[in-house]
């Protein structure tokens, strides 16, 4: 057991993620604030869909700014398969995942044979056009959005195939597993022929090509398992929030959230996305907590007040987005001390 | 000569206005080394990209061993049995050299422990089996040089190319990898070979194509190529030499 506990996991004692999983499994029993546990659920959230984002950016070294577009397929269909359909999670999951997969085609099919950043276009411009699409579609609420209605649930079995809840400690559980998932996933990719290969397409994508290995099949297969596990994360969200929407779904910024936490975490790495998420999500979540209240200033000094009233607004959170500029602040500061990512403050870059 | 394992005919490749091969036809016989030389700028590196299909030509055709295979993608004529090096190294720098050369053996076949298995007998026969938990970027040019060899011979091929097997080696490795090339061809391996010194490629080569500027200026075995009077005169530098 000891030699065990001693042993590593992509760099990490095997026994801190033993402990890790224990504070995590114990956290919310202790946390019984439902804010407090809020900011752990969408840390592990986040975390799922970097490392989940780190398949296909950090093993092949495809970057995408589009995640958010299986994000938002995941919480739509779960939203309108539930809403108008009547299908519980469970049986809305394979829609999502065939919708994922086809989104994912849909995007690498035509830019992956290319060379360049043309993948990086594409993710970003199909994510917004389908934001756009969305948007005004009033079959699935336009920018209103799709609320779901809410479910009296008569006992934990019930309750758990509607995928609603009461109290937010079933959805921290779900979202733990969603984490581990993810990980499982990775290290297994990370550790088998194929991703192998997708680290070779990363380090040198014409000799990969010419020792056999399918370029653009290989980074097809990790879109898809990528954008599958990232769909599951829409799905949670949804049920989660109860309602979805196009701006806090399939948008720009919740792209760059799920690549950032990958990015900063260490990009590439199985924990990396796992320590970025730690990072970033509790940061921008308490921003957000602290200016809420905050955001109704008076306005009335602006107008004749010059540079110095503006300047007193934001920084009193005037106009929101104060998180957003956190992100950009942090994003500045690792990029310029430790550009391999936060992990690189744990151990040396060789 | 032997069974024919490589044809091309008439390959024609243009930049712009600029011909990098113009109708370039030539033939590799099973268990040859041929040799392809020329001065820089001949179109000999063109050429490779034109017969792994890293580049489409636009007119001729190639044919490996009795198919036709013009324009087919590398990774497809790799597991037909074409492998090759390239002149600009491209090592994956942050992969041990055993992995790299395991990434050329997975792709025939699944296995991991096999893969590592046939890794290991590719970086021995190359010399490099004390290298193998090495990143490749830790590597010097000429065990670099052996990776790529290695790397490529764990796909298996029946034709190898080599794109300069001595160029920015330094000169006590030379003799080392002219060895090493005589010795894959000892163990049944086919070899189109691009090289810039001269005697290198005599002591190594069956035949030789000279290009010269985008086209095929003489064929024939090392001696017959070193007395051509248009090659003399090209790598002597003489404008009078006919």
């Amino acid at each position: 057991m000891r030699a065990w506990l001693a042993q590593r996991v992509e760099g990490v004692p095997a026994a801190a993620v033993v402990a890790l999983a224990a504070a995590l499994a114990v956290y919310p029993l202790v946390a019984t604030q439902p804010f407090w546990r809020h900011v752990v659920i969408m840390s592990m959230l986040y975390g799922a869909m970097g490392v989940a984002w780190n398949i296909l950016g950090g093993l092949a070294g495809q970057v995408s700014f589009g995640h958010a577009l299986y994000f938002g397929v995941g919480a739509y269909t779960a939203a309108y398969c539930y809403k108008f359909l009547g299908l519980a999670p469970l049986l809305s999951l394979p829609i999502a995942l065939a919708i994922s997969a086809a989104a994912a085609v849909l995007v690498g099919l035509p830019t992956f044979r290319l060379r360049g950043h043309y993948f990086v276009l594409a993710s970003v411009f199909i994510m917004e056009g389908i934001h756009v699409v969305v948007s005004n579609w009033d079959r699935v609420g336009a920018a209103i959005g799709l609320e779901y209605p809410v479910y009296k649930a008569s006992g934990f079995v019930d309750a758990l195939w509607h995928g609603q809840f009461q109290t937010k400690l079933p959805y921290y559980y779900i979202a733990l597993a969603l984490l581990a998932l993810a990980l499982v996933a990775f290290r297994a990719i990370q550790r088998s022929p194929f991703g192998m290969f997708l680290v070779a397409i990363r380090e040198e994508q014409d000799a990969a090509q010419s020792l056999g290995v399918n370029v653009a099949r290989c980074k097809l297969y990790a879109l898809i398992a990528s954008a599958a596990i990232t769909t599951l994360c829409g799905m949670f969200y949804a049920q989660y929030v109860l309602y979805v929407e196009p701006t806090s779904t399939i948008s720009l910024l919740i792209s760059l959230e799920i690549c950032f936490v990958a990015i900063l975490g260490g990009i590439g790495t199985l924990w990396g996305p796992v320590l970025g998420a730690a990072v970033i999500v509790p940061l921008t979540e308490l921003l957000r907590a602290y200016l809420s209240g905050r955001i109704a200033l008076d306005m009335s000094g602006l107008a004749g007040g010059g540079i110095g009233a503006w300047l007193e607004y934001y920084a009193r959170g005037g106009g929101g987005n104060l998180d957003i500029l956190a992100y950009g602040l942090v994003i500045m500061l690792i990029a310029r001390y430790r550009p391999a990512g936060v992990l690189g403050f744990f151990r040396r870059i060789d | 000569m032997a069974e024919t394992l490589l044809a091309a005919e008439g390959l024609t490749k243009r930049f712009g206005g600029v011909f990098a091969n113009r109708d370039v036809s030539f033939t590799v016989g099973r268990g040859e080394i041929v040799g392809l030389i020329g001065p820089n700028g001949a179109g000999k590196t063109t050429l490779f990209n034109l017969v792994t299909g890293f580049i489409r030509p636009d007119a001729g055709s190639v044919r490996f061993a009795g198919e036709e295979v013009t324009g087919m993608r590398p990774d497809r004529l790799c597991h037909r049995g074409v492998a090759r090096t390239f002149q600009i190294l491209k090592p994956f720098p942050r992969l041990t050299a055993e992995e790299n050369v395991m990434i050329g053996a997975l792709t025939r076949s699944g296995g991991l422990a096999h893969a590592r298995a046939v890794a290991r007998r590719c970086l021995a026969l190359v010399g490099l089996e004390h290298k193998q938990n090495v990143l490749a970027r830790g590597l010097s040019t000429g065990q670099r040089k052996r990776l790529e060899m290695a790397r490529a011979l764990a796909t298996g091929p029946q034709l190898l190319l080599l794109d300069e097997i001595t160029g920015g080696v330094d000169q006590p490795s030379i003799p080392g990898l002219i060895e090493l090339v005589a010795r894959l061809r000892d163990e049944g391996v086919t070899l189109l070979v691009i090289e810039h010194n001269m005697r290198v490629i005599m002591g190594l080569a069956d035949r030789v194509v000279f290009l010269h500027l985008g086209e095929k200026l003489a064929e024939g075995t090392p001696q017959e190529i070193a007395s051509h009077p248009e090659v003399v005169a090209l790598y002597l530098g003489r404008r009078d030499g006919h």
